[in-house]
């Protein structure tokens, strides 16, 4: 482990990627400590759209609430979903992905059908539909679990692939051969090969996760019950802040979802650098 | 005269592609084993010999399927069977198989005394259970067996072992159960001279503290397989063509193509040392086709018109059996 660590380490990819990942972390859940202003508090004497001062660090948004926090806020809850999403699509990916690949067969070939078909159906159209379907009880953690539901299917047809080229290994066949189950062989074999693999599909979907809520909160279908980057950028283009220009209003969203995406995207290719040894320079 | 152990019966297999395409794998293979008995197959690579296996240890998992024929351990017919019910009861307890590659035969993510332990968890009967401590120390106790850093090399991975380790491990895991019969598919291949002398004395030592009393050892190397076999049989295109004692096999081959595979072979015998070895020209049938005549007519340098028309039946010639019509 730590030299995996230190192998990774030797990336500058994956220090940029982590450092850059970090720093939203440390804002997203030491940000409240540091910078403690309600989100829900409207500032009438600042008024809509204030400019940078010293009581509000970025400025008021349309309603006259502080910027900073509600961009800390939204960040948290942005990864929040993200984590979420990220979750239930491995997990769910993983598990058809590994069972398909691993057993082959009929079963492969069920699982497989399904997965080629949540592909070619647009997930985005899926998730608008049953975001647009569930009015109020629209939380974080629901349209996580959609997103999630609803993206899967990329994890599992990668795990898939790989599970499938293990089948044939020799060490597979010698547990096989010595009496496993097919339960312990995928548990103790097959699934702590694919670990790195499975954690690189874990970020991919995290970072899709957060992408796929700023789209949905961008066109009005985000959760109902906290702010997210989404949401801020969808209040943005509903109050008319892009076409009066004020900038502040949607680039520090823009901004911090691109950095975070851009991070986690920066520690998957450098991951996938060291675990996949045909790309090791 | 102990009985026979292991007994197959005209056993054909073949494999089913996505396309609908069946490739007849091993054709109607029979012979019998009694109790400490060493049977070498020896043939070319691709003739069928791993698939072989697969079905003597009734492990047809698809696109492999027997076609016909019967596998019986103990009188007890493997045909017919769950996967399962073999897992459950056969493998590991009454057959093992030691694989050849003992690199890629070891999980590169799991230190070698977790791979062990997994064979005796798997084999535990319901209801009762093994403390990883008494797991462990069975296993130091079967790897000291060996004569290896018992210690280091179970809590090794298996790229910090030698070949020679790593081979021996496998042996080790393979046999941990006390296995009636083992199936040695080329254990010796890849290794260099010494280790295979070490991994052949290994299995012999295991045979001689009565770990398991039986064997198949697979190999491409006739002249290992002279040193070790009781007897030989040899393999060409999925049929055997040749089955005998060793002595026999070896020194006196009757059909054409052992007596090719003899000639194809390097000897470091003074007398052999101006002879020249002859490759045998060609390549094996397609086995996706149904093959009329004799399957090594195409490469045979005795063959005549009728061998390519009349399929040949493996028959007694003196006390062995040949697939040839012509042989004497």
């Amino acid at each position: 482990m730590l030299k995996l660590l230190k192998n990774l380490m030797k990336s500058p990819m994956f220090v940029i990627g982590v450092t850059i990942f970090l720093i939203t972390l440390l804002i997203a859940f030491l940000g409240p400590v540091l910078y403690h202003v309600d989100t829900n508090y409207r500032d009438i004497v600042a008024g809509p759209y204030a400019p940078s001062s010293a009581e509000h660090l970025f400025g008021t948004d349309h309603l006259g609430r502080d910027y900073m926090s509600l961009l800390i806020s939204g960040l948290r809850s942005s990864l929040y979903v993200g984590f979420v999403a990220g979750v239930i699509a491995t997990v769910l990916g993983v598990f058809i992905g590994l069972f398909g690949g691993f057993k082959g067969g009929w079963l492969d070939e069920i699982l497989n059908m399904g997965t080629n078909l949540f592909i070619v159906i647009p997930s985005f159209v899926i998730l608008v539909l049953i975001s647009s379907a569930v009015k109020d009880g629209r939380s974080l953690t629901l349209i996580g679990a959609i997103i999630g539901l609803t993206t899967w299917s990329w994890s599992a047809r990668a795990v898939r692939a790989q599970a499938s080229a293990l089948r044939s290994r020799d060490h597979i066949a010698l547990a096989r051969l010595n009496g496993a189950s097919s339960l312990t062989i995928v548990f103790k074999h097959v699934l702590p090969y694919l670990m790195s693999y499975v954690f690189m599909v874990f970020i991919m979907q995290v970072s899709s996760g957060i992408l796929s809520e700023a789209s949905i909160s961008m066109i009005g279908l985000g959760p109902l019950d906290s702010t997210s980057l989404g949401i801020i950028l969808n209040q943005a283009k509903d109050n008319g802040a892009l076409s009066d220009g004020i900038w502040m209003a949607f680039l520090p969203a823009t901004i911090v979802i691109t950095l975070t995406v851009f991070a986690l995207y920066l520690i998957n290719t450098s991951m996938e650098g060291v675990f996949n040894p045909r790309l090791r320079k | 005269m102990s009985a026979k152990i292991f007994e197959v019966d005209h056993l054909s297999l073949h494999y089913l592609t996505r396309f609908g395409e069946k490739i007849n794998a091993v054709t109607d293979v029979s012979f019998s084993m009694k109790q400490g008995e060493i049977l070498g197959i020896a043939g070319e690579s691709g003739c069928g010999k791993s698939t072989l296996v697969s079905g003597l240890m009734g492990m047809c998992i698809p696109p492999l399927y027997p076609t016909s024929g019967d596998v019986r351990v103990n009188g007890e017919s493997l045909m017919n069977r769950t996967v399962e019910d073999i897992r459950a009861n056969v493998l590991a307890q009454k057959i093992s198989m030691i694989p050849q590659g003992a690199f890629n035969a070891l999980n590169p993510v799991r230190k070698v005394k977790d791979i062990a332990a997994d064979v005796i968890a798997a084999h535990q009967k319901s209801g009762s259970s093994v403390s990883p401590k008494e797991i462990y120390e069975r296993l130091c106790e079967r790897f000291d067996l060996f004569g290896m850093d018992t210690k280091r090399v179970l809590n090794s991975f298996p790229n910090q072992l030698t070949a020679g380790e790593r081979q021996r491990s496998v042996i080790g895991i393979s046999t941990l159960l006390n296995p009636q019969m083992v199936i040695a598919d080329e254990p010796t291949s890849a290794l260099d001279v010494s280790t295979q002398k070490e991994v052949i004395r290994m299995i012999f030592d295991l045979l001689d503290k009565g770990i398991f009393s039986t064997m198949i050892f697979i190999t491409h190397e006739l002249p290992l397989l002279y040193h070790v076999a009781d007897n030989i049989a040899i393999m060409y295109a999925g049929e055997f063509v040749e089955m005998g004692s060793a002595e026999q096999v070896v020194k006196d081959p009757r059909h054409p193509y052992t007596k090719a595979l003899m000639n194809a072979m390097l000897s470091t015998e003074q007398s052999q040392r101006t002879r020249k070895p002859e490759a045998i020209e060609g390549a094996p049938p397609s086995l996706k086709q149904t093959i009329v005549g004799c399957r090594f007519a195409e490469r045979c340098k005795v063959a005549c018109p009728d061998c390519k028309k009349n399929t040949q039946l493996i028959r007694m010639v003196g006390d062995r059996l040949v697939r040839c019509d012509y042989a004497k």
